[in-house]
């Protein structure tokens, strides 16, 4: 029967291939749907893995999570400098950092911050070392430049554009070990550069140094008057921050137990901040992407159903033209069960080939689409199928061989004098 | 070696007004060689799929050997069929992609009868019909070559009895007479009974029965040889 069946296929390879890519294609949509949300929803959570509790100025939560740990560029209103001080004496924090941001170099973000947060939040360096110097930077693994390279930071980002800051310059000390998240595409600097370069802090302060109406995370928002600073490359960095600390976009704390995190959550929530966890925020951004996934889901399911209802409409016009080979078999003595066997599993075959390539081609889809976005954000998604996966399969397979049956039922039920009149 | 008896037998299709078969009584003796003549519906294909089994009675009976197929389900008589007839038809009806071989053994496989034994007897059958290469596929056969196949299919399992419906009709003369002379043998060989539904005179006039339809009746039954023993 298998003989007959390849036999059967290959004389009519067109028609099956047809089939084939049609069942694979709407098949293939699906999976890539819920292999792209599955690994966003993974990608983003280890990313944010390492970042337990981020204390900003009132505003958006979702902004204030996707621009300093997503290292997204977007204005963000600045948060009173002396909280830092605050946070860092606190007994109940582990370390504070602050990130502040606006400056960007070959579209790779530049981030200014401090040695503990590097070092508390990275595997490592896979080259060089820690800055140790305001003009010194340390790169992200997946910035495509070396140690020793010199970086010289422009204003916004590539695709806003903004004046390059000729006069100053960054030397690269040392790469980092890959995270898998946005910060392997950053490029760090410490945070006095990022308060000098606008003309922030102590000595290289030149007019008001009160914290920013609007953050320096965005070029879009930022003044333009106040990129009249300078950094002295080989001044040692002070990460002692004090009363007079400049404004900031968001502090990444590190509180020292589940307790401590949740006492500062409540603390810092009211009177101009706002503490957040990124995972409640992503929780949110979460079911936000469910409900679009539950609508990709839907138009995918819509199209396999359509791609069904013509594979059936398809196939019992199929065996109306072979109605005479069907009339023979049985005229040669072939059971009607043999028959019913022989349409039955010549589609379900078809479409097995179909999901099976279909899967196939949704999980190269899921893949480039994971590249495209981790060489775009540093995310990196993990594409993968799971046992639901295989549940999805079976549960395909199932629906495919209740609707191969149709047209098998169809040739069981003819009458070999009949068909062979046809 | 089978006996036909049929008895009361009226065929009708539904819009109709007259039976487009109606026989009261015909007996063929086992080893017979029948040539079942008359024009176009006649009512000789109708006849053939009757005794054939290939269509359901509703009225009269069809005994071959005793039993009444007409009383026999769809699947009991796909079975009967597979075990005692041997179809050879005007189109062949052989399936592209598989070999002289493969079509040989098909029906055999599909009812899971294949054994070793019928292996080699398909080799044989092939062998005896005249074909040199079993591997060979059909669609690189001629018209001649294909209706051998045919024909080796038809009597793989040794049946009792032998349809052909117009199996020389889409021949040239030479293959067809070559074909007649195989049918005849093999039917001869076996002692299988043979009717042969056909137009072809030459054919005809080989055959020891000539049964003769219109409109459903029969209208001529001559005999005019021997049954073999």
């Amino acid at each position: 029967m298998i003989r007959f069946i390849i036999a059967d296929l290959r004389r009519l390879w067109l028609g099956c291939a047809v089939v084939v890519l049609l069942v694979a294609l709407a098949t293939a949509l699906g999976v890539a749907v819920t292999l792209q949300e599955r690994s966003l929803r993974l990608g983003s959570a280890r990313a944010a893995d390492k970042f337990d509790l981020v204390i900003g100025a009132s505003g958006s939560e979702t902004q204030l999570i996707l621009s300093s740990i997503f290292l997204q560029p977007a204005p963000l209103p600045l948060v009173d400098g002396e909280l830092l001080s605050k946070l860092a004496a606190d007994p109940r924090v582990a370390w504070a950092a602050p990130v502040g941001f606006g400056d960007s170099f070959a579209g790779y973000p530049i981030v200014g911050t401090t040695t503990t947060l590097v070092t508390s939040t990275t595997p490592g360096f896979g080259e060089g070392r820690m800055f140790a110097a305001e003009g010194e930077a340390v790169l992200g693994a997946s910035v495509t430049l070396t140690v020793g390279a010199v970086v010289k930071p422009m204003h916004g980002t590539a695709e806003t554009g903004g004046p390059t800051h000729t006069e100053i310059a960054y030397k690269v000390v040392g790469k980092l070990k890959p995270t898998g998240t946005p910060w392997d595409r950053a490029v760090l600097v410490p945070i006095q550069a990022v308060w000098h370069v606008r003309g922030l802090g102590d000595e290289h302060e030149h007019e008001d140094a009160g914290p920013e109406p609007t953050a320096v995370a965005s070029s879009t928002s930022h003044d333009e008057d106040h990129h009249h600073g300078g950094i002295d490359p080989d001044a040692p960095i002070v990460e002692e921050f004090g009363a007079d600390t400049p404004g900031l976009p968001a502090i990444l704390v590190k509180p020292k137990s589940i307790a401590d995190a949740y006492r500062l959550r409540q603390e810092y929530r009211g009177n101009g901040t706002v503490a957040v966890f990124p995972g409640e925020v992503l929780t949110g951004l979460y079911a936000t992407l469910g409900d679009a996934k539950m609508v990709l889901s839907a138009v995918a399911a819509g199209s396999q159903a359509l791609v069904a209802a013509a594979l059936v409409l398809v196939t019992v016009i199929h065996v109306g033209q072979r109605r005479r080979q069907i009339g023979a078999l049985r005229a040669f003595g072939a059971p009607r069960g043999a028959v019913f066997l022989i349409v039955w599993l010549e589609l379900l075959l078809l479409v097995a080939l179909g999901i099976g390539l279909g899967f196939l081609f949704g999980l190269l889809a899921a893949q480039f689409g994971a590249h495209v976005f981790t060489a775009k954000s540093g995310v990196i998604l993990p594409v993968g199928f799971t046992r639901d996966d295989l549940r999805l399969v079976l549960v395909l397979l199932g629906f495919s061989a209740a609707l191969a049956a149709a047209p098998a039922l169809l040739a069981y039920r003819q009458s070999p004098a009949q068909a062979l009149r046809a | 070696m089978m006996p036909l008896k049929v008895q009361s037998l009226a065929v009708s299709f539904p819009g109709l007004a007259t039976p487009v078969l109606s026989i009261a009584n015909l007996e063929i003796a086992a080893g017979s060689r029948v040539a079942l003549t008359g024009g176009s519906g006649s009512g000789k294909s109708t006849l053939l799929n009757i005794i054939a089994g290939l269509e359901r009675v509703r009225t009269g009976e069809v005994i071959w050997g005793g039993q009444d197929i007409a009383r026999l389900s769809e699947g009991r008589r796909d079975r009967w069929r597979a075990e005692n007839v041997g179809l050879v038809m005007q189109d062949f009806h052989l399936f592209a992609g598989l070999s002289a071989l493969d079509n040989v053994l098909l029906p055999a496989r599909l009812s899971r009868v294949s054994t070793p034994n019928l292996v080699k007897r398909a080799h044989e059958m092939i062998e005896t019909v005249g074909l040199k290469r079993p591997g060979q596929s059909v669609e690189t056969m001629s018209r001649g070559e294909m209706q051998r196949v045919a024909i080796a299919r038809a009597l793989l399992r040794k049946p009792g009895i032998i349809i052909a419906d117009e199996p020389t009709a889409s021949l040239d003369v030479e293959n067809g007479e070559a074909v007649g002379d195989l049918l005849l043998s093999v039917a001869a060989g076996a002692g299988s009974t043979l009717v042969v539904a056909t137009h072809d005179q030459r054919m005809i006039e080989r055959l020891d029965r000539r049964i003769v339809l219109r409109g459903g009746c029969i209208v001529g039954d001559e005999v005019v040889g021997e049954v073999p023993a």
